[in-house]
């Protein structure tokens, strides 16, 4: 191999460096890295700062909304919207959506409490009856996501169409299966494993959905999968030329997002300890709502977990707020409509002041 | 040519139903040495491309990659072969840092546990890429920022720096000074140039004629599906080399 000679490579090196403004060597890229880290933890701050802004306001309207039984409840409101925010952050990553994932919670949510009733009613031990039961949900929500990666690869539908047919699929069947009546009179198992507290705030299940976000934000941010999540979303072409899976790619994302949203679905009904055909319905909106919030772009091949988070404890404060402020619930959905609406138009004009202040190109 | 010829396709004809987009058409290329691909629109020039970069099989005739025989079932079977192809629109993800895409879907994964489950190996990546477009001619291009940071000249740099940090025989460049200013496709020619200094084969399909007299070694003019000419650069004059495109002026059969 000949090496460069030093003048041609400076030229290179100057008309390659030159309209970014930034010193050239390779001395630049520590401080790079830590202008890009101070970029997203401006972003990460900012939504801080909100959450802190809105805990502030709603407990100078209502100091019952800082207390310890009020956190309990709003990390238990936030879990499930969690959860599917963490499945939508990754389909909407890949520059797809997911608008069945209500359904799907409300489906194997059902199907938990239809099996886990009539096992332990035949006489079967509660314990297997639950083991059982959850088996049965998170093949239900794989099922789903499987049906929406069917249609997304294979039929070829856009990721909206697709998923809104499942999400009407998802909360027929729903119906079908309870007829539209709550499934309770389950073993009482279920409801003691949902809401015995420990350290004051937490539940068995609400670590579990802990461990489940500590593993997806590690995957997203430092893994291949990660990595081919965010190419496939920033130009499936390219990615298919590099000889990335993309297909196969997309099927286990949105296999993820509904088994997470089966997980979810499993968290309400142990809170609960019963099943409800409607708790699903409209979920998609919250979830949608925490990942764009979280500074996700709908065009796809951004987001940070870190931000869904955000996003889910932004909308979930609001919605946990209004209530206890006296608004009546009705609105909830006026809000987080607003909430996605005002999130993805800051995006849209960031965007476009980026590109401006780029100037050329 | 004192070399030995690296990739030559022989004789290749390919048809898409009733059209025929090349007819027995021959094409060489040596190690070190530059050949530009030129046509007017229609010429078959793509389907060349494609042929060469195994996304098409021809109806008939031979690939001879270092004189032996090849049959390239999919691009993938090209690429691992040691043939890289930089299509017209870069194949780049702009929300990836640089070393992200040039190792895209080649990605350096950490040693040991962490590797198994799938943990990048950021640092390994970062440094290779560094290395790896310096040896390209692209210099410092800040490895670990994303690419929609980049203007289109410095983008198309990085995707050319990507393909020939790859490449280890052929490279295939498909109209990669298109839309690009003076200083930009300076920058590309240069890396060009370098890769030939490198001994890989490089084949250049440009519509922009003085870029493909300033770089070339021999120039191959293809006309309605067939070699019309293929000569040393040197025999070219701007003037007479648009009008063998076109067609004003009958050119002696291929050399």
């Amino acid at each position: 191999m000949t090496t460069a000679s030093t003048s041609t490579r400076a030229d290179v090196v100057a008309a390659i460096s030159a309209p970014t403004g930034a010193p050239p060597g390779p001395d630049a890229s520590p401080d790079r890295r830590t202008r890009l880290t101070a970029v997203l933890l401006r972003q990460d701050v900012v939504l801080l700062g909100v959450l802190v802004a809105m805990v502030l306001f709603f407990t100078a309207l209502n100091p019952l909304f800082f207390s310890t039984s009020a956190l309990a409840n709003v990390l238990q409101d936030w879990a499930p919207i969690m959860l599917l925010g963490i499945g939508q952050t990754y389909v909407i990553v890949t520059a797809g959506i997911d608008l069945s994932v209500g359904s799907t919670l409300g489906l194997s949510g059902v199907s938990a409490a239809l099996v886990i009733r009539s096992m332990t009613q035949s006489g079967t031990s509660p314990a297997m009856a639950i083991v059982t039961g959850v088996a049965v949900a998170l093949a239900v929500g794989l099922a789903m996501g499987l049906l929406n990666a069917l249609l997304v690869v294979r039929v070829r539908l856009v990721p909206f169409v697709a998923t809104l047919a499942t999400m009407g699929i998802g909360a027929g069947l729903t119906l079908v299966v309870t007829n539209g009546v709550q499934i309770a009179g389950g073993p009482r198992e279920v409801i003691t494993i949902g809401s015995t507290r420990f350290l004051s705030v937490l539940t068995a299940p609400l670590l579990v959905v802990l461990l489940v976000l500590a593993v997806a934000w590690v995957v997203l941010g430092m893994t291949r999968f990660g990595r081919w999540t965010y190419a496939i979303g920033s130009n499936s072409f390219a990615a298919r030329g590099a000889g990335i899976g993309v297909s196969r790619h997309l099927v286990k994302v949105y296999a993820l997002s509904g088994v997470l949203a089966a997980l979810a679905g499993l968290f309400v009904y142990f809170r609960l300890g019963s099943g409800s055909p409607t708790s699903g319905q409209g979920l998609e909106l919250p979830a949608i709502a925490a990942a764009v919030i979280g500074g996700t772009s709908l065009f796809g091949g951004s987001g940070r977990m870190s931000g869904t988070v955000l996003g889910a404890l932004i909308t979930t404060a609001v919605l946990s707020g209004l209530i206890l402020i006296g608004v009546a619930p009705y609105w909830q959905q006026v809000v987080v409509g607003a909430l996605i609406a005002a999130a993805v138009g800051l995006q849209q004009v960031s965007a476009v002041r980026a590109r401006n202040g780029a100037g050329h190109g | 040519m004192a070399e030995q010829t690296l990739y030559e396709a022989r004789g290749i004809s390919k048809s898409y139903g009733s059209v025929v987009a090349l007819e027995g058409v021959s094409l060489a290329v040596h190690a070190g040495e530059i050949v530009g691909l030129v046509g007017d629109n229609g010429a078959g020039k793509s389907t060349l491309v494609k042929v060469l970069s195994g996304a098409h099989a021809p109806d008939s005739g031979t690939l001879l990659l270092d004189g032996t025989e090849r049959t390239w079932r999919s691009p993938h079977d090209a690429l691992s072969a040691g043939i890289e192809t930089l299509y017209q629109d870069s194949g780049l993800c702009p929300d990836l840092t640089v070393s992200g895409n040039v190792f895209l879907g080649r990605e350096r994964l950490r040693r040991g546990l962490l590797g198994r489950l799938g943990f990048l190996d950021n640092a390994a990546m970062e440094r290779e890429a560094r290395e790896n477009l310096e040896q390209a001619g692209i210099g410092f291009a800040g490895v670990r920022r994303t690419v929609n940071q980049f203007s289109g000249g410095q983008r198309q740099a990085v995707a050319i720096g990507r393909a020939v940090s790859w490449a280890r025989k052929v490279i295939i460049l498909d109209e990669p000074t298109n839309h690009l200013g003076a200083r930009q496709s300076a920058e590309v020619l240069h890396v060009m140039e370098r890769a030939r200094e490198r001994g890989l084969g490089v084949v250049f399909i440009s519509h922009t004629l003085p870029h493909v007299l300033q770089v070339t070694d021999r120039v191959v003019v293809l006309r309605l599906g067939r070699v019309v000419a293929d000569r040393p650069t040197s025999t070219f004059t701007p003037d007479s080399l648009l009008k063998v495109i076109t067609g004003l002026e009958q050119a002696e059969p291929a050399a």
